[in-house]
């Protein structure tokens, strides 16, 4: 079974997109002022990554990582093998979600924290601050 | 304006860049095969044949998480418990108000609300305890279950927590509960073979080349697969109720925490 150039060019342009986004977001970390907008690029950076590992381990024409009976003989096993979507990508995704959210939510925290001592998130007068 | 040619060369360089990536073939990322190692996973995950190297979980993804990368899970589980201890820290001083006549949203939404939370807690149960079945586990499980927390906060107003019963050093302890029952599940085929000889290994789910030592695989020919379900149902418990005390230190009232956490707060 062979893809058509329009479904290859598709993908490919989802990765490159994929790319850009995680640039632009890096874009976000490093030069935005606030830090608001720094934590909302890191999400979106790592959001970005994520889909990208899943990507990489996605098939065309391919079924999902989970054996549909418990007798199956190893025709059937081998033929899951050969059609399933790679699961590894989606087992460190699932893992690195979660603990995303809780090291945001650290840095929402933090963020909190920073504005009440010092009234602003804005990092060029933080830096300008003394004390 | 100058946005709009930003935005425009960007979404043109991306397009001509994937066309011409696609016209040379450049990517093999459409390959119609899956990688060696992805097979090996794939073929092992329930595979009665091969008994010292499968899981007995159908579930590929559940079998890699907590089988075959088992350790660096439970690490990512550490790394989780240890970010919201570091949120704590920066919280620490701060306790719950007790109960104060704060309102929340409208009838309507409260009903709505009260009828949604039941549905929430079994969906989470069902996706924690399939966990080695069908897609999910404890990661997604217990993000499903911290949803009510988030409801609770909004709809009914933070003093809604003591209300039905969560307080902040409870769901400290429940998440602890469930870290260490991980770590109680681990150790267990250690005590094994310390009390009876028996070869067994630490985190051992299923018979390995040079050991016997086994966890029971069906409760009543229901398949659990061994370790995998009270892996799950440990980190339901400790992600859920991680972050159950997030959710609730965040929807605290500013003034309350700024009372609490001192004079050189006030600004």
């Amino acid at each position: 079974m062979d893809t058509s150039f329009i479904e290859r060019f598709l993908i490919v342009l989802t990765l490159y997109n994929l790319l850009v986004t995680a640039a632009i977001s890096l874009y976000g970390i490093v030069a935005r002022p606030s830090i608001t907008k720094k934590i909302i690029s890191l999400t979106i950076l790592g959001d970005s990554l994520n889909v990208l590992a899943i990507l990489i381990g996605f098939r065309v024409f391919s079924v999902p990582p989970v054996l549909l009976k418990l007798d199956a003989n190893p025709d059937e096993l081998l033929n899951l093998a050969y059609s399933a979507v790679d699961p590894l990508p989606q087992a460190l995704v699932l893992t690195a979600i979660v603990i995303g959210l809780a090291v945001n939510l650290f840095l929402i925290f933090l963020a909190l924290q920073v504005y009440r001592l010092y009234g602003t998130l804005d990092s060029r007068k933080i830096k300008e601050l003394r004390g | 304006m100058r946005k709009y040619i930003v935005l425009l060369s960007i979404v043109l360089t991306t397009s001509v860049l994937a066309y011409i990536t696609t016209y040379l073939e450049a990517i093999g990322l459409v390959g119609l095969d899956t990688r060696y190692l992805a097979k090996l996973f794939l073929t092992l995950a329930y595979n009665p044949l091969a008994r010292e190297l499968t899981v007995l979980s159908p579930e590929a993804v559940t079998s890699i998480v907590w089988d075959f990368r088992g350790i660096d899970t439970f690490y990512e589980t550490v790394v989780f418990y240890m970010a919201i201890i570091a949120a704590l820290a920066i919280y620490r001083g701060v306790g719950y108000p007790s109960i104060r006549s704060e309102k929340g949203l409208s009838i309507i939404v409260k009903v709505v609300t009260k009828l949604l939370i039941p549905i929430n807690i079994a969906i989470a149960v069902s996706v924690a305890a399939h966990g080695h079945l069908t897609p999910g586990g404890g990661f997604q499980a217990g993000a499903a279950l911290a949803v009510i927390s988030v409801l609770l906060a909004v709809v009914f107003s933070a003093s809604s927590f003591a209300r039905v019963g969560v307080s902040l050093s409870k769901a400290i302890a429940l998440r602890t509960v469930g870290l260490l029952a991980i770590a109680a599940v681990v150790f267990v085929p250690v005590v094994f073979n310390a009390l009876t000889g028996v070869q067994a290994y630490l985190m051992q789910n299923y018979v390995k080349v040079d050991s016997e030592f086994a966890f029971p695989t069906h409760i009543q020919s229901q398949l659990i697969s061994g370790t995998l379900i009270w892996f799950n149902l440990a980190e339901f418990l400790a992600v859920s109720f991680g972050f159950f005390v997030v959710f609730m230190l965040l929807s605290l009232r500013e003034d309350v925490v700024r009372e609490q956490l001192g004079e050189e707060h006030g600004h």
